[in-house]
């Protein structure tokens, strides 16, 4: 009876905990938490586990070097499964129950546009790394930063470079029936409008298809010599590869979710060659194989088989944050953590290019380029 | 002392609620429900949100499922008309939030039509299935229509006000949620009552006895979906509403499932079973999150980063056990409960 009276007594605690919030919570003498709702289930979580692994190498780097300002970072992780109801309830318990001092990650971008009213209500500093679309900085919302740069911009970067590449050549496109797929078409038919591009295919898939013979034939019959992928990740293998079987390579571009090497492992000879656009640095270059330096002791091995380019970008947003509030000293609020997050200058994460925020802006504009696959070293390349 | 439930009077046997304990206990429980906003903080707050939500769209289902023996395995896609018919009309068209959950309502209910229309032929599995097809149709043509609902960019959606009343914060949307779902409570009470109820439940029970008897099976069944969409469309525009964003991906598949698990887990064919099968589905894996807590901090890591997968796990392994050991669901075990408290100490 008494271990019923005590269980029913920590969930009574547990549920009227929010009438002792204190004003800025999450912070002791002796620890700041940082909460993340992610992915972490389901076939998104290979970028919900991914962008955690980063926010925990930037957090565990902090660690070792002392925490903030003698504080040590506790991270706090939930997961939604990629369903919006849960991320709006996982942002809840962070805030309310886990009591935490600031926000990283959060999941996918409708996701994030769905917790924007309970982030903006709450006041907590939160910095976005997973999805930047414009919603979460359009209009700037006073607590939350947005590290990285918009779909539209990459895809428009991407298409100019090949347009450029390529002049006089047959386009070829194909999307996904999301907001991500429509995100995609637009930059590419602003620049096909721009520089009269002549597109000769021009398809949609339902997200979730595994079969692209027909679109592939359709794309293969409309002898496009330039091809967009506007696929993620197993759309785009089964493209390149149905491609490869139908003995044609045209010019491929693809956009930086599905920019993931083990990708490039799975399209074989078929990916080499392809061209992406992101805002991280690839691996294979300097950077990216100093930053998988840093961060091997700092995870376990199978959260280092896990990392990919959101690894970056959960790093990037985590040091950008901690450097925040490590200039607020040891009186750690929210106000000095935002005001310091907006004063960020050129902040060096080494993954990408320097960060910087301002009075009103919210959104870090990342600088892009574009990288070729190499199928021999399964690795991105800088295009020079 | 009251020592059984014996009936007198035809009357009697139709009446809502049979005695004064029950109506004060409801009573009570009501009250609780409409100062728990006021106490409990906003992550509890938000389970409180999404039962009295899914405790809408569940009786909703029950109309057609419970009391008409009709599955739907694509109720999800009357949620998600529902919060599109509210979001098109308020957030886009700018008309007030009334006609937006009227809208919300009548959309489903008309697509209900389409889809109830192969019902009068179809059965068990093979309607499960059309209706399985309706929700993914359904997804398509909100996708296609962008001009009207966006495409796949979905709409914003905010808190409503009605007749001057905010209900912008947590607390004010949670009563907003609570005048529904009893409102809806009450209705589908008073459905199974008449001779409406009366109607579905016989076409349940056996279609050719209900026929003989005079029951136009046609109009029926369409009466059911209609009345069914309607209800669940109304919980899609308070579930988009929670959301405060509208696009098909927050209305995943899984909702059906969940619905048709609180339905077994509850009690097929009963409100109370609907309402309480919907407590134990929401709550169920924090409840388990919660327990395990209290012996192990790795135990905790585990529900809160394998969360969705777990609670996949445990939908399965609570239908499964009910299935098994409690076929008449939780309102069972609460009849029975009740039985043994008054016949307590005979058996029967």
């Amino acid at each position: 009876m008494r271990n019923h009276l005590a269980t029913v007594s920590l969930l009574t605690a547990a549920l009227l905990s929010g009438g002792a919030l204190a004003a800025d919570p999450g912070v002791t003498d002796t620890e700041i938490l940082i909460g993340d709702v992610e992915p972490l289930t389901g076939p998104p979580a290979l970028l919900g586990v991914a962008a955690s692994i980063g926010h925990k190498i930037a957090i565990a780097e902090a660690n070792n070097a002392g925490g903030i300002n003698g504080r040590k970072i506790k991270y706090v992780l939930e997961d939604d499964g990629y369903v919006t109801a849960r991320t709006i309830q996982g942002v809840k318990k962070v805030i309310e129950v886990d009591k935490v001092f600031a926000m990283l990650g959060i999941s996918g971008s409708g996701q994030s546009i769905a917790v924007m009213p309970v982030l903006e209500k709450a006041g907590i500093p939160t910095v976005i790394d997973v999805a930047p679309v414009k919603l979460l900085w359009e209009p700037a919302r006073k607590n939350v930063f947005v590290v990285g740069q918009s779909y539209e911009e990459g895809i428009i970067h991407l298409v100019n470079y090949l347009a450029d590449k390529n002049p006089g050549k047959t386009w070829g496109l194909i999307t996904q029936d999301d907001d991500y797929g429509i995100t995609v078409r637009d930059g590419f038919d602003s620049v096909v409008k721009a520089k009269k591009l002549k597109v000769v295919y021009s398809g949609t898939y339902k997200k979730g298809q595994q079969d692209f013979s027909s679109d592939m034939l359709q794309l293969k019959e409309s002898r496009a010599d330039v091809f967009l992928a506007g696929g993620i990740i197993a759309e785009n293998i089964a493209m390149m590869k149905e491609l490869e079987k139908l003995n044609v390579k045209p010019v491929t571009g693809i956009f930086w979710p599905g920019r993931i090497e083990p990708v490039l492992k799975l399209m074989g000879p078929a990916g080499d060659g392809i061209y992406a656009v992101d805002y991280v640095e690839p691996f294979a270059g300097e950077a990216g194989k100093a930053f998988l330096e840093k961060a091997k002791p700092l995870v376990t091995e199978a959260e280092f088989k896990g990392i990919n380019r959101y690894t970056m970008t959960g790093y990037a947003a985590a040091k950008v944050l901690i450097a925040a509030i490590e200039r607020c000293g040891k009186t750690v609020t929210w106000a000095c953590t935002i005001s310091e997050l907006e004063k960020t200058k050129n902040v060096e994460t080494g993954v990408m290019a320097p960060i910087s925020f301002g009075p009103g802006v919210r959104f870090s504009n990342q600088k892009l380029q574009i990288m070729q696959a190499d199928a021999a070293t399964l690795s991105f390349k800088p295009v020079k | 002392m009251r020592t059984g439930d014996y009936k007198q009077s035809y009357g009697e046997l139709v009446t809502l609620i049979d005695s004064p304990p029950v109506w004060l206990w409801s009573t009570v429980l009501v009250l609780a429900l409409v100062v728990a906003p006021y106490v409990l903080n906003a992550y509890a707050l938000s389970f409180l949100t999404i039962i009295l939500i899914t405790v809408v769209g569940a009786l909703g289902l029950n109309i057609l499922t419970g009391y008409t023996g009709l599955i739907s395995l694509g109720h999800v896609g009357f949620l998600l008309t529902g919060a599109y018919g509210y979001a098109v009309l308020v957030s886009k068209y700018q008309l007030p939030p009334l006609v937006g959950f009227l809208g919300a309502g009548l959309v489903p209910a008309a697509a209900s039509l389409i889809v109830g229309a192969p019902s009068l032929r179809l059965k068990g599995l093979y309607l499960a299935i059309t209706t399985l097809a309706f929700s993914f149709i359904i997804n398509t043509v909100i996708l296609e229509m962008r001009w009207l609902t966006n495409g796949a960019r979905g709409i914003a959606v905010q808190r409503p006000e009605i007749f001057g009343v905010s209900f912008e914060s947590d607390a004010a949307f949670t009563h907003l949620c609570l005048a529904t779902a009893i409102l809806t409570l009450f209705a589908t009470l008073n459905i199974r009552r008449s001779r409406v109820g009366r109607a579905f439940v016989a076409i349940r029970d056996n279609d050719t006895a209900a026929r003989v008897m005079g029951i136009n099976l046609h109009a029926y069944k369409l009466l059911a979906f209609v009345t069914s969409a309607f209800i669940t469309g109304i919980a899609g525009a308070l579930y988009g509403i929670y959301l405060s964003f509208v696009n098909v991906e927050g209305f995943p598949f899984l909702l059906s499932i969940e619905a048709l698990a609180i339905l077994i887990v509850g009690g097929l064919g009963s409100a109370l079973g609907a309402v309480l099968g919907t407590v134990l589905i929401v709550l169920l894996p924090e409840a388990t999150r919660l327990v395990f807590s209290l012996f192990s901090a790795q135990m905790d890591a585990m529900f809160t980063t394998g969360a969705q997968e777990l609670k996949s796990m445990l939908y399965g392994l609570v239908i499964i056990l009910f299935l098994r050991f409690q076929p008449r669901g939780l309102v069972g075990v609460w009849h029975d409960l009740k039985r043994t408290w008054v016949n307590w100490p005979l058996r029967y």
